[in-house]
C-alpha cells in the first residue's frame, strides 16, 4: 500500500471529481447550470445551498443515479479519476461501487443487519462465509456501529434506532470497499446525538476515502467539512476551502446565505 | 473516536497510482452486463405485450369465426330481423334482434333498478354513516360484489322468481323483470364503490363553501356533491352497462330465455317489455354454444353474435374509461 | 325543525331505507342459501360422487374438477400476470407501447365471460385441437383471470418504496437483481392475495367452462387435461336449471351452492386476513 509521500511522480494534482460546463435538465426545467468544479480527493467536502437548488441532483450525476430518471438530458462531462462517466461503455455497477452514496432518510433493506451489509459484496460476487464475515465486521467497526450490533447481527435492519440505521447504511455502502462515498443530508432525519455520531464519524473516515456531504446546516458544514461548494438555483456560486467561506466570502449572496441573512 | 482502533484502516493512494486502476474498474465487462440486462429487459417487454396480443387476438378471432355466417346471411338479417332457426333444415332463420334488444332491455331496467339504489346508499355511506359503520358497510357491500354469478342465478330462480310470480300472478316468474333484478343487484357494487368514491372526492373547498351560504348538509350533497360527482356517476353507470350486458349465468337461469322479441303491442306500436320471457344474446350463446356443431354455419352465426356483444361492451368500457379519467384529472386539477 | 332541516331529515332517511335494502338483499342471500343449504350438507356429501342419475349422492367430482380447474388456472396465469406487472411498473417507460398495455388491460377486463368462452371454443378447443377439456378451461379462464391478476401485482410493487430500488442500484447492483432481491420479495404478499382473489372468482365462473370443457355427468375423475371435467358451478346450473326431476334435487342444488359460496367467501378472507398479517409484520 502505498502513501502519499510518493505521489509526486506523474500525476500532481489531487482531484477525484472533475466538472465541466455541466448542465442538466429535467424535462424542460434547468436543475444544474453551466457547473464547473474541482472536488479534491481525501477531503471532506460539503455541498450548502438553499432546498431545491440542486443539492441531491448534484450528488446523483456523480454516481449516474440520475440516469434512472427517463426525463433527464445532461450537457459538459464529469470525470472521475480522469476518466468520463458519461461516455460510452462504462460499467455503472462498477462505477457505483466505487462511489457509495447514503441517502436522506435512513433506508435500510428488510433484511438482517448483516445481511444489509453483505449485500453489495454478495452483489458483486464475494461468497465465502468468512471473506464476507470479515468485511461485515470491518465495515460495521468503521461505522463506528460494530459494538451496538454484534451481537444483534441477525435482527432486522429496521429494529435499530434512525441514527444506527443511518450508520448501517454507511456500513453497507463501505462494504463495497468504495472510493468515494456520497452523503445526501444524512442527519436531517435524525437527533442530536444521533447527529454528533454521524459527524464524528465523517471526520473519521475521511483519512480513508473521499467523501461529498450536502446539508443544510451551516454549522455542520464547518464542523466536518475541508472544503465547501455553495449553490444557488442550480449555479455554483462559490467552491472554496470551508474556512475560506465561512470567514471571507468572495460572493456577496454567498456571505448572505452564511450569515442567514437569505429568503 | 470509537471503536476504530481495531478497523483495517487504509489509507486511499492518491491519483497518480489510482487513475489506471478506476479507468480499468469502470470499463471492465461492460459488453458482458449490458448484453444479460438486454435480454432480461427484452423478456419483461414480451410479457408485458402479452395483453396487447390477446386483445387483437380475441378480436381478430371474433371477425374471422363470424365472417363466414356474416358473408352467407348478411348482416342486416342479424342485427334487423326477428326469427332466430340457426339450424333448420327446411328455412333458416339468423334474426338476433330479439336478443340484442333482450340484452339491452334487461340491462336497461336493471340499471334503473340499481342507479337510485346505489347512488343513495352511496349518499348514506358518504355522507350520513358516521366513520365506524362507514368502515362496517365497505366490505359488506364487497361480499355482494363476490358472489358468482350462478349462485345470483340460483337465487332469482328459487327465491325472486316466485316472489315476481306470485306478486304479477303469472304462472312463471322467470321474465325479463326477474332478471333485470337479479343484474341490478349484481351491478349495485359497482355502483355503489365508484359513486363513493366520487362523492368522497368532491373537494373539501366545495363542500365548505356551500355550509358557509348556510345550506344543510343535504342540500350540499345535492347540489354541490352529487353535480360535481356527476361524471364519476356516469361512468360509473357505462361501466355497470358493460358489465351487466356481459353478464351470462344470471340472466340464463332468470329470465326465461323464451325466443321472442321482447316488447308488447300496445294500440298496434310496440313498447319494450320486460313481463314476459326473454333470452339475451349471453343467453343464446351458453345454451346453444356448448353442443354446436364445429364449422357448420349455426356454429359461425354464434361467434356472430359475440363480435355483437364484443362491440357493445367494448365501446360502453372505453366511452367510460375516458370519462373516469377525465373526471380524475379535473379531480386533480382542483 | 323549519323546512331545510325536515327536506334533509327526509332525504338522509330515503338513503338509510336504500342503504339497508342493500343489506336485506346481502343477509337474504347469505340466509336462504345457509338455511336450505346446511340441511344436505355432510361429509358423505363432500366425499360422495353423484348417485341414482344425480337425485342422490353428493358432489365430489364437481368439488375436485372445480379444484383442478382453478388450480390450473392460476398457474398459468400468475406467471404471466407477474411478469406483465414487472414489465410495466419496473422496466417500462412512459409512452405509446405502455398506453396501449394498460388500455388493452382495461379492455379485456371489461370483455363478457361468455366472449372469452367463445374464444376458448373457437381457438383453443378447435383450432389448436385441445378439444374441450380441462386444459382448454384452464386456458380460457387464465386469460380472462389476466387482466386481474396484473392489476394485483401492479398495486403490489408500486407498494415496495422507491428507496429500496435507489439502495441497491446505488450499492451497484443491477436492475435486475434489485428487482429480484430486493422489490419482488417484497411484494409476494400483495402478489398472493392478488393471486387468491383471482382464483376464487375462477372457481365461481362458469360461462366460460359451459362451452370449453366442463360436463354435465362423468363418472370418473379426470386424470388427463385432455379430459373433461365436473364443475361447482356447472353443477349448480345442472341441478337447477338442466335436471328431468327439478324439484327433486333442488335441497342437492342448494347444498352445491352452500359449498361454492362457502370456498368463495373462504378464499377471499383468507386472502383479506393474509394481507392483514402482512401488513402487521411488514416494517416499512
Ligand atoms: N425527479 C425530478 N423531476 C423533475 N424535477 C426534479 C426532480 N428532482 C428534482 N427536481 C427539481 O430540480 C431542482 C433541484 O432539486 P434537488 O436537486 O432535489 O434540490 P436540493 O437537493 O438542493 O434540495 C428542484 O427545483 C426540483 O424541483
Ligand atoms: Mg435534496
Amino acid at each position: 500500500m502505498q502513501t502519499n509521500n510518493n505521489n509526486n511522480n506523474n500525476n500532481n494534482n489531487n482531484n477525484v471529481f472533475e466538472v465541466e460546463n455541466l448542465n442538466l435538465w429535467y424535462g424542460k426545467t434547468q436543475a444544474l447550470k453551466d457547473v464547473s468544479v474541482k472536488i479534491e480527493g481525501r477531503k471532506v467536502t460539503a455541498i450548502i445551498g438553499p432546498s431545491g437548488c440542486g443539492k441531491s441532483t448534484f450528488l446523483k450525476v456523480l454516481n449516474r443515479l440520475i440516469s434512472l430518471i427517463p426525463s433527464v438530458k445532461i450537457s459538459g462531462s464529469v470525470q472521475f479519476h480522469g476518466k468520463d462517466i458519461f461516455s460510452d461503455g462504462i460499467n455503472l455497477v462498477n462505477l457505483r461501487a466505487l462511489v457509495g452514496m447514503v441517502f436522506q432518510k435512513p433506508n435500510p433493506f428488510p433484511k438482517s443487519i448483516f445481511d444489509n451489509v453483505a449485500f453489495g459484496p454478495r452483489i458483486h460476487g464475494k461468497k465465502t462465509k468468512s471473506e464476507l464475515a470479515d468485511l461485515v465486521e470491518n465495515s460495521l467497526k468503521k461505522a463506528a456501529l460494530w459494538e451496538e450490533v454484534k451481537d444483534r447481527l441477525h435482527e432486522p435492519g429496521v429494529s435499530l434506532s434512525g441514527g444506527q440505521q443511518q450508520r448501517l447504511c454507511i456500513a453497507r455502502a463501505l462494504a463495497n470497499e468504495p472510493e468515494v462515498i456520497l452523503m445526501d443530508e444524512p442527519t436531517s432525519a435524525l437527533d442530536p446525538s444521533a447527529t454528533l455520531k454521524i459527524e464524528d464519524l465523517v471526520r473519521s473516515l475521511r483519512e480513508q476515502y473521499h467523501i461529498i456531504v450536502v446539508t443544510h446546516n451551516m454549522q455542520q458544514a464547518g464542523r466536518v467539512s475541508d472544503n465547501t461548494l455553495f449553490f444557488l438555483n442550480g449555479e455554483l456560486i462559490e467552491a472554496d476551502t470551508t474556512e475560506k467561506i465561512f470567514t471571507n466570502p468572495k460572493d456577496k449572496r454567498t456571505e448572505d446565505y452564511i450569515t442567514g441573512r437569505f429568503g | 473516536m470509537p471503536e476504530l482502533g481495531d478497523a483495517k484502516k487504509i489509507q486511499l493512494p492518491l491519483r497518480g497510482q489510482r487513475d489506471a486502476y478506476i479507468a480499468d474498474k469502470l470499463t471492465e465487462g461492460v459488453k458482458k452486463s449490458h448484453l444479460a440486462n438486454f435480454f432480461i429487459e427484452k423478456f419483461f417487454f414480451l410479457c408485458g405485450l402479452t395483453t396487447i396480443v390477446i386483445l387483437v387476438l380475441i378480436l381478430g378471432f371474433l371477425l374471422d369465426k363470424s365472417w363466414p355466417a356474416i358473408q352467407e346471411v348478411g348482416l342486416q338479417e342479424f342485427l334487423f330481423q326477428t326469427r332466430w332457426m340457426p339450424s333448420s333444415p327446411i328455412e333458416a332463420g339468423f334474426g338476433a334482434l330479439p336478443f340484442i334488444l333482450g340484452s339491452i332491455f334487461v340491462t336497461v331496467g336493471a340499471l334503473i333498478i340499481a342507479v337510485p339504489w346505489g347512488i343513495f346508499s352511496a349518499v348514506y355511506i358518504g355522507e350520513v354513516a358516521p366513520f365506524r359503520l362507514k368502515e362496517a358497510l365497505k366490505p359488506l357491500i364487497e361480499i355482494l360484489a363476490i358472489f358468482p354469478s350462478v349462485v345470483m342465478g340460483f337465487i332469482a330462480l328459487v327465491v325472486l322468481a316466485p316472489l315476481i310470480g306470485e306478486i304479477f300472478g303469472l304462472t312463471s316468474g322467470l321474465i325479463g323483470l326477474t332478471g333485470a333484478i337479479i343484474l341490478g343487484i349484481m351491478t349495485l357494487p359497482t355502483i355503489i364503490s365508484i359513486a363513493e368514491d366520487a362523492i368522497t372526492s368532491v373537494p373539501n373547498d366545495y363542500r365548505e363553501a356551500a355550509y358557509a351560504l348556510g345550506a344543510s348538509r343535504w342540500q350540499t350533497v345535492r347540489y354541490v356533491s352529487l353535480p360535481a360527482a356527476s361524471s364519476g356517476i356516469v361512468a360509473a353507470i357505462m361501466l355497470g352497462f358493460g358489465r351487466a350486458v356481459g353478464e351470462t349465468m344470471a340472466v340464463l337461469m332468470a329470465a326465461g330465455n323464451a325466443l321472442s322479441m321482447p316488447v308488447r303491442e300496445i294500440l298496434g306500436l310496440p313498447f319494450p317489455t320486460l313481463m314476459k320471457s326473454v333470452r339475451t344474446l349471453t343467453a343464446n350463446i351458453a345454451i346453444e354454444g356448448s353442443d354446436v356443431a364445429w364449422g357448420s354455419l349455426h356454429y359461425h352465426s354464434l361467434f356472430v353474435l359475440g363480435l355483437i356483444l364484443f362491440i357493445m361492451t367494448f365501446a360502453v368500457n372505453l366511452i367510460a374509461d375516458i370519462m373516469l379519467t377525465r373526471f380524475q384529472e379535473v379531480n386533480r386539477n382542483e | 325543525m323549519n323546512k331545510k332541516d325536515r327536506q334533509q331529515a327526509i332525504w338522509f332517511t330515503v338513503s338509510g331505507f336504500f342503504m339497508l335494502m342493500t343489506l336485506a338483499v346481502l343477509a337474504a342471500i347469505l340466509y336462504s342459501i345457509f338455511k336450505s343449504g346446511a340441511a344436505v350438507i355432510s361429509w358423505e356429501f363432500l366425499v360422495d360422487a353423484p348417485r341414482r342419475n344425480m337425485t342422490a349422492g353428493g358432489i365430489m367430482p364437481a368439488l375436485v374438477g372445480t379444484f383442478y380447474v382453478s388450480s390450473l388456472t392460476v398457474l398459468i396465469a400468475v406467471p404471466l400476470g407477474i411478469t406483465s406487472a414487472i414489465y410495466l411498473n419496473e422496466y417500462a417507460r412512459q409512452g405509446t407501447i405502455v398506453r396501449i398495455i394498460r388500455l388493452s388491460i382495461r379492455n379485456l377486463s371489461g370483455v363478457p365471460s361468455i366472449v372469452y368462452g367463445l374464444f376458448g371454443l373457437g381457438l383453443l378447443a378447435a383450432t389448436f385441437r385441445l378439444g374441450t377439456s380441462l386444459l382448454t378451461s384452464a386456458l380460457t379462464l387464465a386469460i380472462m383471470s389476466l387482466p386481474w391478476v396484473i392489476t394485483a401485482s401492479e398495486e403490489a410493487l408500486k407498494a415496495v418504496p422507491a428507496s429500496f430500488r435507489e439502495g441497491g442500484l446505488a450499492l451497484g447492483a443491477t436492475k435486475w437483481q434489485t428487482i429480484r432481491q430486493l422489490v419482488l420479495p417484497n411484494a409476494v404478499p400483495g402478489m398472493a392475495t392478488g393471486s387468491i382473489l383471482a382464483l376464487a372468482r375462477a372457481a365461481g365462473e362458469t360461462a366460460p367452462i359451459i362451452l370449453t370443457g366442463a360436463a354435465f355427468f362423468l363418472p370418473n375423475l379426470p386424470t388427463a387435461l385432455s379430459d373433461r371435467f365436473m364443475a361447482l358451478p356447472y353443477h349448480l346450473f345442472i341441478l337447477s336449471t338442466q335436471h328431468t326431476q327439478i324439484e327433486r334435487v333442488r335441497p342437492l342444488a342448494y347444498g352445491t351452492a352452500l359449498v361454492l359460496v362457502a370456498l368463495v367467501l373462504l378464499l377471499n378472507m383468507a386472502a383479506i386476513i393474509w394481507r392483514y398479517q402482512m401488513r402487521k409484520k411488514q416494517t416499512w
